[in-house]
């Protein structure tokens, strides 16, 4: 096959992973109103997990060391991934999510994004420390060849059916009774709390389901490009994801995949094709500059994004008290 | 055993040092602004950079000091004054303001990272023998930065009980529309306190690679968590708060990395957070959210 087209399917596989982050990080932060500054973390824990569950136990002798080695068919290795971000996101939401100010549980989750970050860095025997992991290959190895960018159509297959069915309940998620009292949480959480709702359990379950997909989105991702390493998680990657909300659209499923179009994927990649300017990866640290900027852009003139979320519809307008769950956490 | 305690504790309290100054700035700025400024890790690695570069130009590593500060206090003024009040004019919320200083962060960090190339650059003065006492050594640079944290201390305390615009900037603090009406001019005050919060910040990111003896663009970032987590736990406003935190954090981090535990040392720091957040709510959760954008 032809550079191009491997480019291009590269670039779709990563779509993929980035939508699946997208509407996870839409769903804690568009319906939920949970500004989860350390999305990044939770792919990155599927990651790792997708990574050392399917390279095989990790000896004394082997170039890089790991915990939890095995060799997982599949689907339990994705299984594990989700289970990994699931499993983190409880630990962390147990106690960032306690009711306080909003900006101290954002700070907070920033703050675990930056620490975490340390830890696998500098503790070399859990994943390896900076150099990260190698060599992971995909569950499919003895049917199809070893790595799946040997056989990147069929892994861009499998990611999207994967992708696909993931969105779709996510979007199912969002307008269930369950969904709607996401927003009304999110809108005015002592008025939804009156009604009877669990706000504190309400925040964790959206943060537990949006790490569950964050960890399988890491794990879908690791299996494609073979590799992970602390240099793919920086604090900033999550804000990539939050500006490509922004500029799709808080709260709005469409606007969202096209924000994830434009920029993770083209945006990010549009310097490929520029003339190289600078010493090597400079055009790197400019980009996050722009991402920075966008950012900034996007809360000064469009906080709800280019194409806001359409206000509710209730079906009966007349007796709005009826419509609303009564029954807590669904 | 107590040989290692006794020298991990000089360290932490080397550590505790760095951390009140920092510490403070954020905590003056927060009480009074109520934004939470997530921009104080990057302006910190802004003054490490400065300083670097007076140092790599010859001049002295005192006047290094002095510029580290100066550009922090410049960089805050220009981000609070000049960036926040763009989004204040359009009602921009509290809690998106703090979400505008994390992306100023993302520009300035990675504005860093591109004009210096991505590399770590050594800065190795004012080193000196240590004083050895017993298991504790000490270099005298060590000991001149925990007099200046004390010594700013008292300084701001004391600036902040003694003098007219002290007083006036804690009436901000406690209720901005009042402190209006009886006359205060609270747009100067806040200028004031930009400018002290982003010299403390500076002024913390030169000690702090003097300290660590190097500086890269990630430095203030990796000293955040640290920060914000010793401000938030001495008691929003409090600098007596702050510095006691401070000093807890950087005994319990050095403690830790001490006797092993090099890579989980900012977690433990930051357990201490989580552990009073869950013990005692009230101790940290007051201050709710009706609190006002003051700028």
């Amino acid at each position: 096959m032809g550079a191009w087209s491997f480019y291009i399917t590269t670039l779709l596989v990563y779509f993929v992973v980035d939508a699946l982050s997208a509407f996870s990080l839409n769903l804690q932060f568009g319906y939920a109103g949970v500004v989860n500054f350390g999305f990044i973390v939770f792919q990155a824990a599927g990651a790792y997990v997708a990574a050392v569950v399917t390279l095989g136990p990790s000896g004394p002798a082997s170039f890089q060391q790991y915990i939890l080695g095995s060799h997982l068919p599949f689907p339990l290795d994705l299984l594990a991934a989700t289970l990994a971000g699931a499993l983190l996101s409880f630990v962390v939401g147990l106690f960032a999510l306690r009711r306080m100010r909003r900006d101290y549980q954002a700070a907070v989750l920033l703050i675990v994004s930056l620490i975490a970050l340390q830890v696998v860095s500098a503790d070399v025997p859990l994943f390896n420390g900076s150099n990260g992991l190698t060599g992971v290959t995909w569950p499919f190895g003895q049917l199809f060849g070893a790595t799946a960018t040997g056989s990147p159509y069929l892994y861009l297959g499998y990611a999207a059916v994967i992708g696909v069915l993931v969105c779709l309940g996510v979007i199912w998620l969002s307008r269930s009774p369950w969904g709607r009292s996401l927003r009304a949480m999110r809108d005015h959480e002592d008025a939804a709390s009156a009604m009877g709702l669990n706000i504190t359990s309400l925040r964790l379950q959206v943060f537990v389901l949006g790490g569950a997909i964050a960890g399988l989105s890491g794990g879908l991702l690791v299996e494609y490009i073979g590799a992970w390493s602390p240099g793919a998680w920086g604090y900033a990657e999550t804000f990539v994801i939050f500006t490509a909300i922004f500029v799709g659209g808080v709260g709005n499923y469409r606007g969202v995949l096209v924000g994830t179009l434009l920029v993770p994927i083209i945006f990010l990649e549009i310097p490929r094709f520029l003339p190289a300017i600078g010493y090597p990866g400079l055009t790197d640290s400019l980009e996050w500059v722009v991402v920075g900027l966008a950012w900034m852009l996007c809360l000064l003139f469009r906080p709800r994004g280019i194409i806001p979320e359409r206000r509710l519809k209730a079906a009966r307008p007349a007796s709005p008290l009826e419509t609303a769950p009564a029954e807590g956490s669904a | 055993m107590l040989a290692q305690l006794l020298s991990s504790a000089a360290d932490g309290i080397v550590v505790a040092a760095i951390l009140a100054v920092a510490a403070m700035g954020f905590t003056l700025q927060f009480s009074l602004t109520n934004v939470l400024n997530l921009s104080f890790g990057a302006v910190m690695t802004i003054g490490g950079f400065t300083a670097y570069l007076v140092n790599v130009a010859g001049l002295s590593p005192w006047l290094g000091l002095a510029l580290g500060t100066l550009a922090g206090a410049l960089a805050t003024v220009l981000l609070g004054r000049g960036v926040l009040r763009l989004y204040a004019r359009r009602r921009t919320q509290l809690f998106e303001m703090m979400m505008v200083t994390l992306g100023m962060s993302l520009v300035i960090d990675y504005g860093i990272q591109a004009i210096s190339q991505n590399a770590i650059y050594g800065y190795t003065v004012l080193q000196a023998q240590p004083i050895r006492m017993g298991p504790i050594a000490v270099t005298p640079i060590q000991v001149g930065i925990i007099g200046i944290a004390l010594v700013l201390l008292v300084a701001v305390e004391a600036a902040l009980h003694l003098t007219k615009l002290g007083k006036a900037l804690r009436a901000t603090a406690v209720e901005p529309s009042l402190a209006r009406s009886c006359g205060i001019k609270t747009s100067r005050v806040v200028l004031v306190t930009w400018l002290v919060s982003g010299g403390l910040c500076g002024l913390a990111g030169v000690v702090y690679i003097i300290s660590t003896q190097s500086v890269d663009y990630t430095t203030g970032e990796l000293f955040l968590p640290l920060v914000i987590a010793a401000a938030i736990l001495g008691g929003v406003g409090s600098l007596r708060g702050a510095v006691v935190a401070s000093l807890v954090m950087g005994l319990v981090t050095e403690i830790v990395a001490g006797f092993g535990g090099a890579a989980y040392s900012t977690v433990a720091g930051f357990a201490i957070l989580v552990v009073v957040l869950l013990l005692h709510p009230g101790a940290v959760f007051g201050g709710a959210e009706d609190r006002q954008l003051v700028l």
